[in-house]
């Protein structure tokens, strides 16, 4: 089904731009002051990324990154709009100027990088494992040492069995269609682990804290990034620099606490003297 | 199950919220949809093969078209003309659309079904063309597409549950934000399942009721 809709909207996508024609010049940033407020993309049903909490406001990590370009633009991290909108319509409502940036868990691919522009990265995902707390294996390690003896349960992907053998090369590899599915093997027994990406495991396991905990290894990194249209250097520039200077300039106490809200763990401080980033 | 009842309590003001989006947004269709689907059906029946071409073409284009693709279609494409609607914007549309050409093709069906005996017996007796359809046809044909009706309304609910895939946070994506919180999967989706059955089987009660009273007159 996803697939289906992504194809869909590249091929809605495909018609609008043959419409438009070429991209014109244009000056984002001056628009988006004009209108007095910018306009981010995201989702609603990822915690820790984007999500509603109890009171139903939208908050999460990727919620953030847009309150950080709303307080680098207009000094006030409230003059911001989100716009909801589902994985597939990440790249097509960037295209279509539904919003000024996509800050949604996307990973950095070449063929996205060809369709869009991505900021610098905010954040390295990886896979990790989920256990029970009161469990046999408790931590990656026992896992590794458990060899063929164990079940881990996944999230059913065509390379769902490679990714899981990278790590535990021995392990069985049961994949369920659904993330809840997936919990539901770990919580009856019938898997040893779940392996699934270390910012949710992490995210479950602050969540659950009597009821899990997480291997404490992740691998298979991949790179977040948010995107903008292609065609406005000046507002990549931009957006690159209020990400930069949240995570190692003058925005970083809020960068920080909004880091360690949501993963759990502070990030490096930047250092006085030398700027870290071009060591 | 006491953990469903303390989510739900939690999750209830959002939940309410988005059953009223998905009330008002097919409502909003299927009032938009019978008004310009009447237009459509008048179109085809008596507009002659000229006039009646566009709406023919139309009414088969969109009949034959899925509905995710006009919710697409009707939040993508309008970039094209430097319009660029909201999502409750474009969904209120995508679902107008599919409503008109449902109601268009099933009025025409219905007027067609009319014998021709009654428009010249209408004739005879010195009626204008809007008297013919206001006294004659139209109330005959409306008693007809009753059924058809309740059914393209019911239709439309169901069809509206798809904009969640353009961010409209109608009662499944407001589920969704619901289970992504809590990963009670099973319980909310059962639970959002029994709010569109309730939705439904008051519409298809609704639409019984007036089934009645038309054939009781």
């Amino acid at each position: 089904m996803k697939m289906q809709i992504g194809a869909l909207v590249a091929g809605a996508v495909v018609v609008t731009s043959m419409a438009t024609g070429g991209a014109a010049a244009e000056d984002r940033l001056q628009t988006i002051l004009d209108r007095g407020y910018i306009i981010v993309g995201t989702g609603s049903t990822n915690p820790p990324w984007h999500f509603k909490d109890d009171q139903g406001n939208l908050v999460g990590y990727d919620v953030d990154m847009g309150h950080i370009l709303a307080k680098a633009i207009f000094d006030d991290p409230e003059k911001v709009e989100y716009v909801t909108q589902s994985s597939d319509s990440r790249i097509p409502n960037v295209l279509t100027d539904k919003v000024d940036v996509t800050c949604q868990f996307m990973t950095v691919t070449g063929g996205r990088a060809q369709q869009v522009n991505f900021t610098i990265p905010y954040y390295r995902e990886g896979v990790g494992v989920l256990m029970m707390k009161d469990g046999d294996y408790k931590s990656y390690d026992d896992l590794v040492a458990a060899g063929d003896g164990i079940t881990v349960s996944v999230l059913q992907n065509v390379y769902a069995e490679d990714m899981v053998h990278q790590a535990l090369p021995d392990a069985k590899v049961d994949q369920y269609d659904s993330v809840d599915l997936m919990y539901q093997a770990l919580n009856s027994g019938r898997a040893d682990a779940a392996a699934t990406d270390m910012s949710s495991a992490k995210w479950f396991v602050a969540q659950n804290p009597d009821r899990y905990v997480e291997g404490g290894y992740g691998w298979n990194p991949q790179t977040y990034s948010c995107a903008v249209k292609k065609g406005d250097p000046d507002f990549l520039h931009f957006v690159d620099i209020a990400f930069r200077e949240a995570m190692t300039g003058v925005d970083f106490p809020a960068y920080s606490a909004s880091f360690e809200k949501w993963f759990g763990e502070k990030p490096p401080a930047p250092q006085v003297g030398f700027p870290g980033e071009l060591r | 199950m006491e953990r469903f009842l303390e989510v739900l309590d939690s999750a209830s003001g959002p939940l309410w919220h988005g059953f009223l989006l998905t009330v008002g947004i097919s409502g909003a269709a299927v009032v938009l949809g019978t008004i310009l689907g009447l237009v459509i059906g008048l179109m085809l029946t008596y507009g002659g093969r000229i006039a009646a071409l566009p709406f023919r073409g139309f009414v088969d284009i969109v009949r034959g078209t899925p509905v995710l693709v006009l919710i697409l279609a009707s939040y993508y494409m309008p970039a094209g003309l430097g319009i660029s609607p909201g999502p409750i914007e474009a969904g209120v549309l995508a679902l107008t659309i599919f409503c008109a050409s449902h109601i268009g093709e099933t009025l025409r069906g219905a007027l067609n079904a009319i014998p021709a005996g009654q428009t010249d017996a209408a004739r005879a007796i010195g009626l204008t063309f809007p008297q013919m359809l206001a006294y004659v046809l139209v109330p005959q044909a409306l008693r007809q597409i009753a059924p058809n009706f309740v059914n393209t309304a019911v239709e439309i609910v169901k069809a509206s549950s798809l904009l969640s895939a353009i961010g409209v946070g109608e009662l499944l994506l407001t589920t969704q934000e619901v289970i992504g919180r809590t990963f009670m999967t099973m319980e909310f989706y059962a639970l959002v399942g029994a709010l569109y059955l309730v939705i439904n089987l008051t519409i298809s009660a609704g639409g019984g009721w007036v089934e009645r009273r038309f054939q009781n007159q």
